[in-house]
């Protein structure tokens, strides 16, 4: 289960990669603090049991769909036609993520040790992380 | 993500208008994210939307007739280009630029007295004519009709063809560099620099979305003003030291790629061997 996860995660990130070289986008400076900040964030989670590592998920999917959903609301705004393709994309990556989100309270996310501290941190800490690479 | 913009110079729209018209024919798919996408000013051939120019009489309905002042400024300062030699990046050369298209020298009163404007229109032109060189020479090797260059081949080339661009106002060129250095200058030349050493990095093929991104455009832009400095001071036949220069540093770009990785590798080695003495030990 796990490894389907992680493959369609992997799917994600070579489509962005993608995206990004042909929009010719620059990457955020912070870049590398990301990547070390997610791997910790993992590997801290899973320490908690499985329980936690599948809170970790429930939070950061939750924070992702709803990242999506605000791109997908700008897009939209801007010019639907003009993007139609872009906009396909996102929608199949949130309706991924949100799946990712359920299966993650499926298993038992909700009984991991302090749930919704742990939830909310994790939360607040995405949403930082994102509007910081929006900017820098 | 977005390159910040100060606010622009209004002539400065000319050569961004310009560069647009050259990007939005030359990109692929989904040209939103080129990065003077965030500044504002109508494309000529469009009807007006953007600033309203100032002598449009009444009405201000725009048609095609009517030049809006940016172009005006824009053909100015080309004309201004001629007079640079004799003249420097002065008012002078925008007053006899502006004379050659039958207007009068009182025209050189629309721009800053230090010659800024003329600067960083040239600078910009030279960028655009660069990236339309490069889109050409991209055509050619996709079309079959050209081989594709080795990486180093490519850098090379491209600096030497932006830098050549310099040799007729070479005499000059340090007085325009330290005008690009005034503060009020700095944030419009840093872009047009960045975005030309974009441009040649993308046509190179670097399709890096990681930090490297960043290295090797801080690094380009390193040899990219050095070996401008050593032109001002070259005085060899052709600048062939110039170019032997170039050589040399793009061939340090080049080593640095594989020293990082050897570094790496290394490190590595290192770790797995430690790990295995940890064990043997254990």
């Amino acid at each position: 289960l796990l490894q389907q996860m992680w493959n369609q995660e992997k799917e994600h990130l070579k489509k962005f990669n993608e995206l990004m070289v042909a929009y010719r986008v620059r990457p955020t400076v912070l870049l590398p603090l990301w990547n070390v900040a997610g791997f910790v964030l993992g590997a801290g989670s899973a320490l908690l049991g499985k329980k936690g590592a599948m809170a970790c998920t429930v939070a950061v999917e939750e924070s992702i769909s709803s990242h999506y959903n605000t791109q997908i609301r700008t897009l939209m705004e801007e010019d639907p036609e003009k993007y139609k393709e872009l906009l396909q994309v996102i929608k199949k990556f949130r309706d991924d993520e949100l799946e990712h989100h359920d299966i993650g309270l499926k298993h038992d996310a909700e009984e991991a040790p302090v749930y919704s501290v742990l939830k909310k941190a994790i939360q607040l800490g995405c949403k930082g992380a994102i509007f910081l690479s929006e900017r820098i | 993500l977005r390159f910040p913009l100060s606010p622009p110079q209004r002539p400065l729209h000319a050569s961004a208008v310009l560069r647009r018209i050259s990007d939005e024919r030359q990109k692929e798919p989904g040209a939103a994210s080129s990065q003077f996408d965030s500044g504002p000013g109508p494309l000529p051939e469009q009807e007006s939307r953007g600033p309203h120019p100032s002598y449009t009489g009444q009405g201000g309905q725009e048609s095609e007739d009517f030049e809006s002042e940016e172009q005006l400024q824009h053909r100015i300062l080309t004309a201004a280009l001629e007079f640079v030699p004799e003249h420097g990046w002065t008012a002078e050369a925008i007053a006899e630029g502006a004379k050659t298209l039958g207007l009068s020298s009182a025209a050189a009163g629309m721009f800053h007295s230090d010659g800024s404007e003329l600067i960083l229109h040239f600078v910009s032109q030279c960028n655009t004519k660069l990236s339309e060189m490069l889109e050409q020479e991209q055509k050619l090797v996709q079309l079959g009709e050209a081989e594709k260059k080795p990486m180093d081949q490519f850098l090379r080339d491209a600096v030497e063809a932006r830098l050549r661009m310099l040799i007729p106002y070479i005499e000059k060129w340090p007085q325009a560099l330290s005008i690009l250095l005034l503060p009020h200058n700095i944030p419009s030349s840093l872009n047009l620099l960045t975005s030309m050493i974009d441009d040649i990095w993308h046509y190179a093929g670097d399709q890096s979305t990681d930090f490297n991104w960043y290295t090797r455009r801080a690094v380009l832009t390193g040899v990219y003003n050095t070996t401008e400095l050593v032109m001002l001071q070259d005085s060899s036949p052709d600048f062939e030291d110039t170019w032997r220069f170039l050589e040399n540093r793009v061939a340090d770009v080049m080593n640095m790629g594989s020293t990082a990785n050897q570094v790496q590798s290394t490190g590595e080695a290192l770790v797995q061997g430690l790990m295995g003495a940890a064990v043997t030990v254990s």
